[in-house]
């Protein structure tokens, strides 16, 4: 009996790696076509069957990505405004999520629910009434503008209201019936664990922000306030007649500092997103 | 810092209907309108404010360069009786749908295969191989896309080429460009309920799979009875989640056919955006988006209720 | 979740001490880019400069250093502050130029396309009449080296709002290489649409399974109208208005003004006219007889790219396409162009560009200055080095602009103006978001499926009709 069921189970696993191998195939085959591209002579782009180990590797679409935008200044925009919505987030969903988790007040259900409600307004019902808000602090065609606004998180709050109540509540009575007060307790007990669950958030807020493109579209004008991707728009050209290996090699090195947070912060984020499916 | 304080004190100063509070209950009055000032205030100035802009702009014609003048529900009216916006919203809706069922479908059957009888490296392999695409720009992924789906030139095509499929007018056809949005749309976006499901998984107790094992339920049978009811929570928020975001889709079928052929692929989200930003129709815009914001608001609220009777907790 | 009675302090210690010095590193790293996160350290935002918004992707860096630096020798008493907006095409451009005028942020004066001209000039803009007429003189030179088409198409009801910059007419590309390859010969520039056809069907005998004779994508005007324009139609009606006289009395030659007005009129939907359903015919029929491509949409255009690399023979683009080929590694042999093919007739579409002065900038005469500028030969070479699109300027267009990067035929571009007096430009009445939208949408529809022509036209002659109705 039990080495019939080890048959199977050996057969249904090759099928199953399989399967799960064609499918990661298909998941990252876009990826690395898309590498493989970039550092392909244009007159290469569209060959079938695509070289995806290129015969003659160039990078040549990268040096034309590099004379035709100022890469680096992009990048330092992107960077200080991803870090510091990131910083930003960690903090207030850090605070909220914890006062929704371990507070009582009143009001917190609704409270909870306008929060959570902002997840559903689409960025573009509100871009003109959040540009005049903007304007009337004067921060529009400021990287603060982009930032700024992006400090409060339905998201984060949400992970860190689940993380925080993960933490076993007897730590806090402990705390409680040797006399700490609210306050002592965030700070000596609760806070001091949070660290991972905030590393979630920065990881998130910074995936999802340094690819930001529509925001920054409407909201920047001064190319010296270009973030990555907005800068890469003019490597499309004068109405779309730009290179595919240079549009594609602009890709790859905006994919680049993504894909190092990935590499660091890849078990926090999916610590972070499982977490937040694990109902509490 | 102190204002917020100040706001804070008085606040818990002018409620007191019940019984003194203790100084405990007060101390953490204040110290949650502390801790949720930040959070609060940021989404009542960036969030709510220009919603009520939003509902109060409805109600009126603005083009931008002109004054607003008063329009009554003109721009409702407008909306309900518009084909496109109709079409709009039945699109957004059949994307939803199979954005948000394949994604689910697809995340949970991979989270299953993934079990612990594989060697630990190529679970994390596969794991990280499945969750990548979450990291890109959507709208980098697009213009990789577009190149990947062209009926004469895509690779996608020359693949299908050789299982005998003829080309695929996949972005220029009304018949398939949805399923062409929509298979970008779950490829970046199904790692996302992946994750979501791997950690669901785990979080089921050994001990009922063994005592299920032992019962003789195997394989499909007993992922349908025991599994799936364990991860119902896991499939809420999923679903919650999934929806949310796909019925604001808007780069995936912006750069990939700029919602044709015809109306085929045209989103809620990409008709806001075209008639406030390219037909000046600021007033109708702001009221498509309003019912945008009220269907999601129902579909959420809706989900929230089946789950009381289909999610069981542990 | 407690730590080990042995590891527990020293760690928590450290980590708390890393997260000092994080958040520290975090202020002072805010600190020291405050200037950047504010924006203060942008030259000329304090309010009193000049500010001109161009299309971003148009101009390289460098252009754009010369064009401010060119201006700035020449007026040391203006300040000038370019804003190059990211944009794909135009309605990208005009959507974030919108955003900012609703904001009431809006520059001084905005780089305009045909597209927009009208929408411009009867929202937003100021007439140049009085400055025109002002500086006659000056401007001589200037008219008598641009074809008066260019500067009608830049007119509404008797005035002009622009002065036109560069213009792209839709001309055919060919790649010899696929001309080559299937004994074909350049067509003579007075081909017929029936040539055009048989040319195509030689191609494709000559091509392999994945070669397409004819490509074209349904945006930006590019792939029905100029079929319209041959077939001696169009999208819109169209008449003049009148007026405009003093323009063309005090600038140009009594052959050349004949029959010009005040601007373009677009006013009657003329889709389910019967010339307008015989291009659609004539479409589908290429496309049933696999010798084109269906109409795509959406942004990231991979034409240059198949184009380039002969997976497409023949292509309708102008004077710009030069530019992209070279970039996309080109020989100047590999592809030639010609006029569009005859139908009824054998009259072009084009469109121009131009810098708009807005009503509500306060320093007109300032930037008035600045679109004289804008179109000195001088300050064009050094703008179009690169053959991105085609000078307004005749002179300009000639044998050494196009050694590098060709055509061959590179005369074709001012003859497409110079040869054919009454090509126009593309039909963009105020309405124009609404017009190019519903062209696009319901020519998808009509193209994308065998036997959808009739019934899109007939969608596409209300949705025009309800649209022109709308006051913009």
């Amino acid at each position: 009996m039990i080495p019939v069921n080890r048959m199977t189970y050996g057969l249904s696993s090759w099928a199953r790696i399989a399967g799960l191998g064609v499918v990661a195939l298909l998941t990252l085959g876009p990826v690395i076509w898309t590498v493989s591209t970039s550092l392909r002579a244009p007159a290469e782009s569209f060959d079938l069957p695509p070289q995806i180990i290129p015969s003659a590797p160039t990078t040549e679409a990268y040096s034309q990505v590099f004379a035709q935008i100022d890469v680096w200044l992009f990048a330092l925009n992107s960077t200080l405004v991803t870090a510091l919505i990131a910083v930003g987030q960690m903090i207030t969903a850090g605070l909220a999520g914890y006062a929704f988790a371990r507070l009582e007040f009143r009001f917190k259900k609704p409270l909870f629910g306008l929060v959570l409600a902002t997840m559903m307004v689409p960025l573009q019902v509100t871009i003109v009434p959040v540009f005049l808000i903007l304007k009337s602090m004067g921060l529009t065609d400021t990287l603060l503008g982009l930032i700024i606004p992006a400090w409060p998180t339905a998201f984060g709050t949400f992970l860190m209201r689940q993380y925080f109540l993960g933490m076993p509540k007897d730590l806090g009575e402990a705390a409680m019936i040797d006399g700490a007060g609210p306050w002592r307790i965030f700070r000596s007990v609760y806070a001091p664990l949070a660290a991972p669950g905030l590393a979630i958030v920065g990881v998130l807020a910074f995936n999802y922000h340094w690819n930001e493109f529509f925001r920054p579209l409407i909201l920047e004008t001064s190319t010296d306030n270009f973030t990555l991707p907005l800068g890469l728009v003019s490597l499309q050209g004068n109405l779309g007649t730009g290179s595919v290996s240079v549009v594609l090699a602009g890709v790859v090195l905006s994919m680049i500092p993504a894909i190092a947070v990935f590499a660091v912060g890849q078990r926090p984020l999916r610590e972070g997103i499982t977490s937040a499916g694990v109902n509490r | 810092m102190t204002t917020t304080q100040h706001r804070a004190e008085a606040k818990a100063a002018v409620r007191k209907p019940e019984p003194r509070p203790s100084a405990r209950e007060r101390g953490t009055r204040l110290l949650a309108a502390l801790f949720l000032a930040p959070t609060v205030i940021g989404v009542l100035v960036f969030t709510v404010v220009p919603i009520a802009g939003s509902v109060v702009l409805s109600f009126f014609h603005w083009n931008v360069i002109d004054s607003p003048t008063f329009a009554g529900t003109d721009n409702y009216r407008a909306a309900f009786t518009d084909d496109t916006v109709l079409v709009s919203f039945s699109n957004t809706l059949v994307f939803m749908f199979f954005a948000v069922a394949l994604q689910l479908l697809l995340a949970l059957v991979l989270a299953l295969a993934l079990d612990n009888r594989l060697p630990g490296w190529l679970r994390s392999t596969f794991r990280s191989a499945f969750f990548f695409p979450l990291v890109l720009s959507a709208a980098s992924i697009s213009v990789v896309m577009k190149y990947l789906f062209n009926q004469e030139f895509g690779v996608i095509n020359w693949l299908l080429g050789h299982v005998g499929i003829d080309p695929v007018p996949w972005l220029t056809s009304e018949d398939s460009a949805m399923a062409a949005v929509v298979l970008v749309y779950v490829w970046q976006q199904f790692g996302f309920s992946f994750l979501l499901f791997v950690g669901g998984l785990n979080n089921i107790p050994k001990e009922i799979h063994e005592a299920a094992s032992l019962d003789g339920a195997t394989g499909i049978r007993k992922h349908l009875a025991i599994t799936l009811p364990l991860l119902s929570p896991t499939l809420l928020v999923a679903s919650v989640v999934g929806i949310i975001n796909a019925l604001q889709v808007f780069e995936q079928p912006y750069v990939l056919t700029d919602g044709g052929p015809g109306d085929s692929t045209r989103t809620v989200v990409m008709v806001i955006y075209q008639s406030a930003f390219e037909q000046l129709r600021f007033g109708e815009a702001s009221a498509v988006g309003v019912l945008l914001f009220a269907l999601i608001l129902a579909v959420t609220a809706l989900q929230f209720r089946l789950s009381r009777r289909f999610v069981h907790y542990q | 979740m407690t730590d080990s009675p042995h590891s527990g302090l020293p760690r928590r210690t450290l980590l708390r001490y890393g997260g000092y010095g994080a958040g520290a590193a975090a202020l002072a790293g805010t600190a020291a880019s405050w200037d950047r996160l504010t924006g203060a350290d942008i030259p000329g935002r304090d309010g009193d400069s000049l500010v001109v918004a161009t299309l971003g992707s148009a101009f390289d860096p460098a252009a754009q250093r010369a064009l401010r630096e060119g201006f700035q020798k020449l007026h040391p008493d203006i300040k000038l502050r370019l804003l190059p907006i990211q944009a794909t095409d135009w309605s990208d451009f005009f959507a974030k130029i919108l955003t900012q005028i609703a904001a009431g942020t809006q520059p001084d004066l905005v780089y305009v396309a045909t597209e927009g001209v009208q929408l411009f000039a009867q929202r937003l803009g100021v007439p140049l009449d009085t400055w025109v007429k002002r500086d006659a003189d000056e401007l001589r030179e200037y008219f008598a080296d641009v074809h008066p088409s260019l500067v009608e198409s830049m007119m509404y009801e008797g005035s002009l709002y622009q002065l036109p910059v560069e213009f792209n007419a839709a001309d055919m590309y060919l790649n010899t290489a696929v001309l080559r390859k299937a004994g074909a010969e350049l067509p003579p520039p007075d081909w017929t649409r029936d040539q055009f056809t048989a040319l195509l069907r030689e191609l494709k005998r000559g091509g392999g399974s994945h070669f397409t004779p004819y490509f074209w994508t349904n945006r930006l005007w590019g792939g029905v109208v100029p079929w319209l324009f041959a077939n001696d139609t169009n999208v819109l009606a169209e008449s003049k208005a009148p007026g405009g006289d003093w323009l063309w009395n005090d600038f140009y030659p009594a052959d050349q003004r004949r029959g010009r007005g005040g601007g373009y009129r677009w006013r009657t939907p003329l889709a389910t006219h019967e010339r307008v359903e015989e291009v659609y015919d004539y479409l589908a029929s290429l496309i049933r007889d696999r010798l084109c491509s269906r109409p795509e949409g959406g942004n990231g255009d991979n034409l240059v790219g198949v184009f380039s690399t002969g997976r497409v023979g023949v292509t309708p683009a102008g004077g710009f396409w030069a530019g992209g080929l070279h970039d996309a590694g080109m020989r100047r042999t590999g592809y030639d162009v010609q006029h569009f093919p005859r139908w009824r007739t054998q009259r072009h579409q084009f469109g121009a560009a131009g810098y708009a002065l807005l009503r509500t900038s306060k320093k007109q005469d300032a930037a008035w200055e600045f679109i004289k500028y804008s179109v000195r030969k001088d300050v064009l070479a050094e703008l179009f080095l690169a053959n991105q699109t085609t000078p307004a300027r005749r002179s300009m267009v000639q044998a050494a602009r196009y050694a590098k990067t060709g055509p061959t035929n590179w005369q074709v571009f001012y003859d497409t103006l110079d040869k054919f007096p009454t090509t126009g430009p593309i039909p963009a009445p105020p309405q124009v978001a609404e017009v190019e939208q519903l062209l696009l949408k319901h020519t998808g529809t009509a193209l994308g499926d065998p036997r959808g022509v009739r019934p899109a036209l007939r969608r596409l002659q209300g949705d025009l009709e309800k649209a022109m109705e709308r006051d913009v």
